[in-house]
């Protein structure tokens, strides 16, 4: 969207609060949904629950498709669509609902940039494991992403989404790069994080900010998907503050909305933490 | 594995056999090198003190087959500037060594900030951008690369300029580069806005030595400062962020004039083929260094908070100064 049709799109956002049946949508938990895209999914979940706005998670098997921008999760908010936890940021603003508000210019940088560091790193080296790596890749990501389709459609859109994930990683460096070096970038930036947690409950002392959750949403994923080796969640565990702080998240937000809507429509796909 | 003690990292250590050696691109517009990864690998280690032997890889077969910074050093070869980085590390030149250990995360992310937001409108503002790159990168590429190659270098980096870009920043319905390219310039200016909010009235990012975030960011910058861009709105978007560009000037004359004048002066040299009187060579160092003494003089002034002058009058002044001591160094 052009720069013009976002300020429109935000104008048009503002006029309307938010309504009771905004839908999230995300690919089908069970069988076909990634780590990836799972952990971009929950955290958006986590940043419009610590908003307090209520939102229904549907699973289709066609999420990827229908989303703007090919990217899951989106929200379909009253006549508008929205993917991504950026724009999504923006426009909950838009609509006068902010997490980030209380923050000064510079806690405001660092803020974006620790996202950055989450987005550079975690979720890039969550990509190269599912799909640069051969043996996850046949084991789990080209079976789980095509299980909704038939023989020859599951390989073809399984081998393409593939071939994109590893023109970029070539893009960007990484194709270069050894499983270990993965695993090793992995653990500098949960090393970053737990040095600039600390021992505040959250990033910025006392409120949660969309950072926290996006950060919650790529540790959770991590520490509760099961994947061919455990490696990836073992070096998560190793910070123990950031463990904590995924307990505690998972009990502020989660747990109380189980125990007031019986349903057990947000819960994640393998189970609490153990 | 050498972490070094955090007390005597700084003293660089100078019983080394032989003396590290460094590929990088040529340098121009009052920079040591046009190349944003070789820059951050040049301030790193002028920050750090290490001695690197700088060889430029202009006009040799290199500019194709090597991928650039590459540093070697007895028998093996690291590129990429975050590994050279750590390689410095590991061998005692830590410019990193007082920082906190969330300073150090801090480094990390804004480093990360770096590479996502700006890198993508830097590479579109020289490589895509189709007046600055017939105008000036192409042309400088094509003139510091050896016949054949210069057919084929330039264009090389512009494809995958390119391609890194579509393939990061475009969403698939989004794959003509005139609609990405509003975004990702106002990232940038995002993400310069927030550096600036970030170095405040600092002399660098972390207090009063720099480090390798300071690196990073000189690396990123000064091209985009310095070079004579035709269509520049991104550079307009920097000129207005006073402190980035003081940031940038600082590090060139505390850590780089001298080898900007050493390089002066051997162009100066070399062109008298005739034996030059010893004399002559001695007065010649005189008037360089008098002339950088009157430069910084100048700065100090300029930038004395009494004395501000607008900033239309500034930079054709400087502009005219830094063209009058080459030509003071000739005579």
């Amino acid at each position: 969207m052009s720069l013009a049709a976002e300020a429109f799109v935000s104008q048009i956002a503002a006029a309307e609060p938010w309504p009771e049946n905004a839908t999230l949508y995300q690919p089908l938990k069970e069988d076909q949904i990634l780590l990836s895209d799972s952990a971009s999914s929950l955290a958006v979940q986590t940043f419009l629950r610590m908003c307090g706005l209520p939102v229904l998670v549907s699973c289709r098997a066609n999420a990827e498709y229908m989303s703007p921008s090919g990217k899951v999760p989106f929200i379909h908010v009253g006549n508008q669509v929205v993917s991504e936890l950026g724009p999504i940021v923006q426009f909950t603003k838009a609509k006068g609902h902010s997490l980030s508000d209380g923050l000064d210019d510079v806690q405001r940088a660092e803020m974006k940039a620790y996202m950055e560091l989450v987005n550079n790193m975690l979720l890039t080296a969550e990509l190269y494991i599912q799909w640069c790596d051969d043996h996850t890749a046949t084991e789990i990501s080209r079976p789980r992403y095509s299980s909704p389709y038939s023989w020859p459609l599951n390989h073809i859109l399984a081998y393409q989404k593939q071939w994109e994930v590893r023109r970029k990683m070539n893009a960007i460096g990484w194709s270069g790069k050894s499983l270990e070096q993965v695993y090793e970038d992995v653990s500098q930036c949960c090393q970053a994080l737990s040095q600039r947690l600390g021992t505040q409950p959250y990033f910025f002392s006392k409120q949660p900010t969309e950072l926290d959750a996006l950060v919650f949403g790529h540790l959770f994923t991590i520490l509760t998907t099961q994947l061919t080796n455990d490696e990836l969640a073992e070096k998560v565990k190793s910070y123990t503050n950031l463990l904590s702080f995924c307990h505690r998240i998972e009990q502020t937000y989660f747990k109380e909305h189980e125990r007031e809507s019986q349903s057990g429509s947000s819960r994640h796909s393998k189970g609490s933490l153990p | 594995m050498l972490s070094g003690g955090r007390a005597n990292a700084v003293h660089a250590h100078t019983n080394m056999a032989e003396p590290m050696e460094l590929l990088c691109w040529g340098g121009d517009w009052d920079l040591p090198s046009v190349h944003t990864d070789s820059l951050i690998v040049l301030a790193y280690a002028k920050f750090s003190g290490a001695k690197l032997a700088v060889k430029s890889i202009d006009w040799t077969w290199r500019t194709i087959t090597a991928s650039v910074p590459q540093l070697h050093w007895e028998g093996s070869t690291v590129t990429e500037p975050a590994q050279i980085l750590n390689f410095l590390r590991k061998q005692r030149f830590n410019a990193d060594y007082e920082l906190t250990a969330k300073q150090g995360a801090d480094t990390m992310a804004y480093i990360a900030l770096l590479e996502e937001k700006l890198r993508p409108a830097l590479l579109h503002t020289f490589w895509v951008d189709a007046e600055n790159y017939v105008n000036l990168t192409r042309p400088w590429f094509t003139s510091h690369s050896p016949f054949p190659l210069n057919f084929f270098v330039p264009g090389r980096q512009a494809s995958l300029a390119l391609s890194r870009i579509l393939l990061t920043k475009a969403e698939s319905p989004l794959l003509n580069i005139t609609e990405v390219e509003g975004k990702i310039y106002s990232e940038a200016k995002e993400c310069l806005n927030l550096l600036s909010h970030r170095l405040g009235n600092f002399h660098f990012f972390f207090g009063d030595t720099p480090t390798s975030l300071d690196a990073f960011v000189f690396g990123h910058i000064a091209p985009l400062i310095k070079a004579p861009l035709p269509s520049g709105q991104l550079q307009k978007h920097l000129n207005q962020l006073e402190n980035l560009c003081q940031f940038c000037n600082t590090i060139l004359k505390n850590y780089f004039t001298d080898a900007a004048a050493e390089k002066r002066m051997d162009c100066s040299l070399t062109a008298t083929h005739d034996p030059v009187d010893a004399n002559l060579q001695k007065l010649t160092q005189l008037v360089n260094k008098e002339s950088n003494l009157i430069e910084k003089m100048d700065d100090n002034l300029r930038s004395s908070p009494q004395h501000r002058p607008h900033r239309h009058e500034t930079k054709p002044s400087a502009l005219a100064s830094e063209r009058n001591s080459p030509l003071l160094s000739k005579h």
